[in-house]
């Protein structure tokens, strides 16, 4: 099996939106503040209809918000 | 800390504040044995369910005034993911339990030593069951 971990721009993004906060980011997806910070670090993923959500209010591709990293060896 | 979190820490709290003490009472053997219904026994544990019920009601009073947003926010993915997670845990703590209770215990055992048993195994599930969204939780904070 491909042995990898998911990453994310998130904190990037929302940066780049005018300092969104985690909890606004949160309230437009149906998603709570903790959630979003949890996504963020990375110690939980999302669900592919929530990952989809984030990218759409950024008005960017799932790919720009979400990468898969291969780790190395593989 | 998360709504949904603080909630089960309140619920760990009250069981170990009001079982704990059940418990310790009852396998330290302070009641002796006596034939069914053994009104004293039952008493301290309506006694200790009531006092847990109190807890657990002041408890979410407060905590639902302390943060009124987010009482009522509905739970998230992830706050259905943890509880479907500690649910099932806790499932299999209790199966086991009963199996125990119900199968092996009637060869050996009668009365209340069975009934205190089968609510140490209720028990027991319910630290499991809240024990796991606090352990999830905290590991995703």
């Amino acid at each position: 099996m491909m042995e990898g971990a998911i990453s994310n721009r998130i904190r990037m993004l929302r940066f780049h939106n005018g300092e969104m906060s985690q909890a606004e980011l949160g309230q437009r997806i149906g998603l709570t503040r903790q959630t979003i910070a949890a996504i963020e670090a990375g110690k939980y993923s999302p669900t592919l209809e929530a990952a989809f959500r984030i990218a759409q209010v950024f008005n960017v591709p799932l790919g720009e918000v979400f990468q898969w990293e291969v780790r190395d060896g593989q | 800390m998360p709504y949904r979190e603080k909630f089960s820490w309140l619920s760990l709290a009250a069981m170990v504040v009001t079982y704990v003490p059940y418990f310790a009472i009852v396998f330290a053997g302070y009641f002796p044995v006596r034939p069914l219904p053994d009104l004293r026994q039952l008493s301290l544990f309506a006694l200790v369910s009531i006092v847990r019920v109190l807890i657990l009601g002041i408890g979410y009073l407060y905590l639902r005034l302390g943060s009124p947003q987010e009482a009522r926010t509905p739970p998230d993915e992830r706050d259905l993911a943890i509880k479907s997670h500690s649910m099932s845990s806790a499932y299999y703590v209790l199966i086991s339990g009963m199996i125990y209770v119900g199968c092996f215990m009637p060869f050996t055992s009668a009365g209340w030593t069975i009934v205190n048993a089968a609510l140490f195994m209720i028990v027991t599930a319910e630290v499991v069951r809240e024990g796991v969204v606090v352990f999830c939780y905290r590991r995703q904070a």
